[in-house]
This record gives C-alpha cells, structure tokens and sequence, in this order.
C-alpha cells in the first residue's frame, strides 16, 4: 500500500499529534491522537468543513487487553480529493464510557456506533437511536470486550 | 356481506360510497423471508396509502460473530470465515483480509500471484455483478435476466472450480499468496469465457436498459445525492452511481491495479436523475466491460514464478501493531482493520463491509416513494446480508 500523506493544514494537526504522543503503531497513514474526548465533535467538524474529509468511512473501537482499563476508539475519515486517508483515535475508559457521537456531523456515524455500542458497551451521548443493531434486544453483555463471559444459553438455547 | 358499524354508507340506490374513510398510517415489515431482501433481514414500513411514509431496517437475522471469531482463532484459520460474509464474491473477501494481514507481516507477495489474485477477483466481480443485475430484475418482476446471468456465472463458477475446488467459498487468495497455481489451459478458457461474455453482455443490456418496464421502475426512484452519498460513507457502485469519481483500484491502488488500464465508471442520469436506482444498475453492467479489459491485459501480462512468499508459513505471527487494508469489492469498500499483540492470533479484526454502510442510507430513500419502489430501492444496493451483519 503507497503512503498517501496528507496536506497542509492536516500535515500540522498530524505532527502536533505525534509530536506528543507516538503511541500507536500506525502503518500507512496520518493519524490524530486526541487527548481530550470532549473536543471530539470539534475535530470532527473541522475535518469535514476545514481540511475537506467528506467521507467517515468506519468508527469501531478496540480492547487491547482485559488488563488495559481503557477502550480505544478508532475513526475513519477519507478526502476523495486529495486521496488522502486520516484515522482519528482516542481512549475511553471501561468504567466510564461516556462519548460524544459524531452522528450529527457524519450521519454515517449512526450505525457504526449502534454497533459499537453494542459490542462494547459504549454510550454515545447524543446518538438519536442507540438501539442494538446486529444482537437480540435481550442480549447481555457486551461480547467484543476481552472480559466477555459467553452466556450458558439463551432462551433455552445452549451455548456451550 | 358484513359492514364495518362506523362506516355509513350513500342511501342513493344504486351505488354503495365509503363516506367515513379513517385513514391511519400502515405499518408493513418487509423480510425477514421475503424475496426481494437478499438474506434474512426486515424492513420496517410505514405506509400512508401508497406512499411510503418512513422506513426502519433491522438488521442481525445473520450476525455469525465473525469479529469475536476473528478474535478466538489463528490468523490463518480466520480465511475461511472471510468467505462466507460477503459470499457472492468471496475471492475479493479473501484478498482484502490476506491484504491486511500482510501488511502486518510486511510481506510481498510473489508478482504472477499479484496478477492471478487480480485475475480472481476480476471474474469475482463480473459473477457478482451478473447475480446483482439479474436478481435485480427478479425484484422488479422480470425473469429473463437472472436466467441468462446465471447462465454466465455458471461459468465463472466452473473457472473456480478448477483453479481451487470450491465453487462459492474459496479461501484461494490466502496470506502470503495463491493457494495453487492455475491448472494448464486455464487461462486460454477465461479469455474464451470473456469472449463469450462480450456477446451477451448486449444482450444483457437490451434486457436492462431497453426494457420500458426496467426502466419505469428504477429511473428516478431513489434519487441519491452526491453529498447524500458521501455523508452517509456509501461505496462502490452506490457512491459512483451517484457520478462521484472514486474507486480504490485507481485512488490507492493495491497489487498491480497500476499498471492496468480501466475506466472508473460513473453515473450520469441515463433514463432519468443521477443517482437513481438506474444509475447504479448502469455502473454494475459497464464494471463488468471493465472487469473484463482488466482481465485480459492480465492474461496478456502475466509472468511465470513462484506462487506463495516463501517466509509465509501455517502459522503466522505478525509484529505488534496495526493496519487498515481497504479494497474495492464489487459492493464497494470492503475494509480490514487488523490489530495483532505479536501472538499467534489476533486482537481485534474489524470489518468495514460496503452493504453495511450502503444500506444505512437505503431507509433515508424511501420516504415519499411508492411502497412497490421500497423493492427497487433496497434492490439497487445490492446487499448481501451475510456482510451487512457478520
């Protein structure tokens, strides 16, 4: 995969982020590492309006171990005119997974995060509808964490 | 005959009028059987009349866990379960997450496997395309054209099943290259099968694109903005039919897309709006002319050598880090977000399927429809539920 570099305004953003976290190992892309969750939404929009990301194409979320006390989250944003792609990501903790939904300024936002609320319980605070997407409304748990516990049966179906 | 008591009735004689019509909205789920969802899903419609007055998908009918799977099994033993979510084009399935495992291993793939996964892949479109227009034209009440698709997919499939042995789920295209090479006069019979195509490709065409009825039905139903499109991370044929000018074998191109030449096909309002159900239809039956040119240059160009990167063993064990691989399945951006701990499987494998985000924005289209367009709408997405749930 050819290294697509991001321009001007995003170059800057990038190397702030790097300068002061090099973190991750990310490979092949820009990425933002945001230290404040709340500025989420404000990110966001600047990167759609500013630097031209037209296209959210995937927000998911990770738990990099059971002993990690936080979820880390994962956006996908594409400029289909400069070709460039740039990954936004950020840390939650598990106790308090409290996190604004980018819904209402990517409306492709709205089903990525019923899915990621699902698998990993987490609550974005300003979805309009954070249903369960893909599991049964009963469902307990939250099966993508890595403390997930598989259930012995559901409605007297087994599960072992 | 028994009469409604709230209903009164005109006492002239002669003919009988409702004069109290209480109209309420109707609720009507579409699936999860029902022939025009492609895979067990339900649609929730609100109908006013005729008129479709809302639209709710629920989706989860198929959900395998694929992603918690992908998080219990070696990265290897996960290729298998690639097949079966998008399993209309499992080759593409394949290569997308053999792409983003070797990222992770930092491996290059030997280059005649380079160009026979394109090969694959290729032909994988041209089956799915064949099978989307066709069973299209099956939700809009016309026969014809699924049984001449499945004619040529039919031979598509017997490609594949001499190349590999499996006809639906492949698992050829694996981490590190091709599972074997192509058995000997293979590649004379896929220029014979392209040719054979080119014919009755025409003849698919006058189906479509002649046909008043197809046209009626599609051409200005489910008009799909551009920014409407983008806004909602829409895909593939979704996104081009819309006349954006974005594919990922031309804007990130992957394995040897660079050196072959094809147009990226937009829509352009044919029979009526851009980026109605028509226009998507249009850019699946001129995808696969390409796919086709895309083919032959293959077969022109291919070298002789080795199949498999020699250091690619049955167990793999990639570096700590992670990487997202995108690819352009035939329904649009099938993406692989792979994160490895430097063990032996993974810690997280997403999918980022094309119908998952295309369908989000098919419940957005339907408001304001006729209710026998919500068919047409959800058709000309092409989804393959297997994918949209994982």
């Amino acid at each position: 995969m050819p290294l697509i570099a991001p321009e001007g305004e995003t170059k800057e953003l990038v190397r702030r982020a790097k300068e002061e976290d090099a973190d991750p190992v990310w490979r092949g892309d820009a990425f933002i590492l945001l230290r404040d969750l709340a500025q989420l939404p404000e990110v966001m929009t600047h990167c759609r309006d500013q630097l031209g990301y037209s296209l959210l194409y995937d927000v998911t979320a990770v738990d990099l171990s059971s002993d990690d006390a936080d979820l880390k989250l994962v956006y996908g944003l594409r400029n289909l005119k400069t070709k460039a792609r740039l990954v936004v990501q950020a840390r939650v903790a598990k106790e308090a997974t409290q996190v604004p939904s980018v819904s209402f300024i990517y409306p492709a936002a709205d089903w990525h995060e019923r899915e990621a609320a699902e698998m990993y319980g987490i609550t974005y605070v300003g979805h309009p509808d954070l249903r369960k997407l893909l599991l049964p409304d009963d469902w307990d748990g939250f099966p993508l964490r890595k403390d997930y516990e598989y259930p012995d049966e559901y409605h007297g179906v087994s599960c072992t | 005959m028994s009469v409604h008591p709230a209903a009164h009735f005109d006492e002239k004689p002669g003919r009988q009028v409702e004069l109290d019509v209480a109209t309420q909205d109707c609720m009507i789920h579409m699936g999860p059987q029902h022939p025009a969802t492609h895979g067990v899903m339900r649609v929730l419609l609100k109908a006013d009349g005729e008129i479709l007055a809302g639209a709710q998908t629920h989706l989860g009918y198929l959900h395998r866990c694929a992603e918690k799977i992908g998080e219990s099994v070696d990265w290897l033993q996960y290729l298998p379960y690639t097949d079966r979510y998008d399993y209309l084009a499992a080759m593409n399935n394949n290569l997308g997450y053999s792409l983003a495992v070797e990222s992770l291993l930092g491996a290059e793939v030997p280059e005649r496997a380079q160009y026979l996964r394109v090969i694959v892949a290729e032909l994988n479109r041209i089956a799915s395309h064949l099978f989307a227009v066709g069973t299209y034209g099956l939700d809009l009440g016309a026969f014809t054209p699924l049984f001449t698709a499945l004619r040529d997919r039919e031979e598509v499939l017997e490609l594949f099943e001499k190349i590999c042995g499996a006809r639906l789920t492949y698992s050829y295209i694996r981490p590190g290259g091709v599972m074997n090479d192509a058995p000997e006069g293979w590649m004379a019979t896929v220029g014979e099968f392209l040719n054979r195509l080119e014919e009755s490709w025409h003849e698919y065409w006058t189906l479509i694109a002649e046909n008043k009825i197809f046209i009626e039905r599609t051409a200005n139903i489910g008009v799909l903005s551009a920014e409407q499109a983008q806004a909602w991370g829409c895909s593939g044929p979704m996104l081009r039919g819309s006349g954006v000018d974005w594919d990922l074998r031309r804007d990130q191109p992957y394995l040897i897309y660079d050196r072959l030449e094809f147009d990226v096909i937009k829509g352009v309002g044919y029979r009526g709006t851009l980026g109605d159900c028509f226009d998507r239809t249009f850019v699946r039956m001129f995808e696969m002319v390409e796919s086709v040119r895309i083919v032959r240059q293959c077969l022109e160009q291919i070298p002789d050598g080795e199949i498999m990167h020699e250091e690619v063993g049955a167990v793999i064990r990639p570096a700590p880090g992670e990487s997202y691989v995108a690819i352009e399945n035939p329904r649009g951006e099938l993406g692989h977000y792979c994160v490895s701990d430097g063990t032996k499987i993974a810690t997280r494998v997403r999918v980022r399927s094309p119908s998952f985000c295309n369908m989000s924005v098919a419940e957005h289209l339907m408001p304001g429809s006729m209710l026998g367009d919500a068919a047409a709408i959800i058709g000309s997405v092409d989804i393959v539920v297997g994918e949209t749930d994982r």
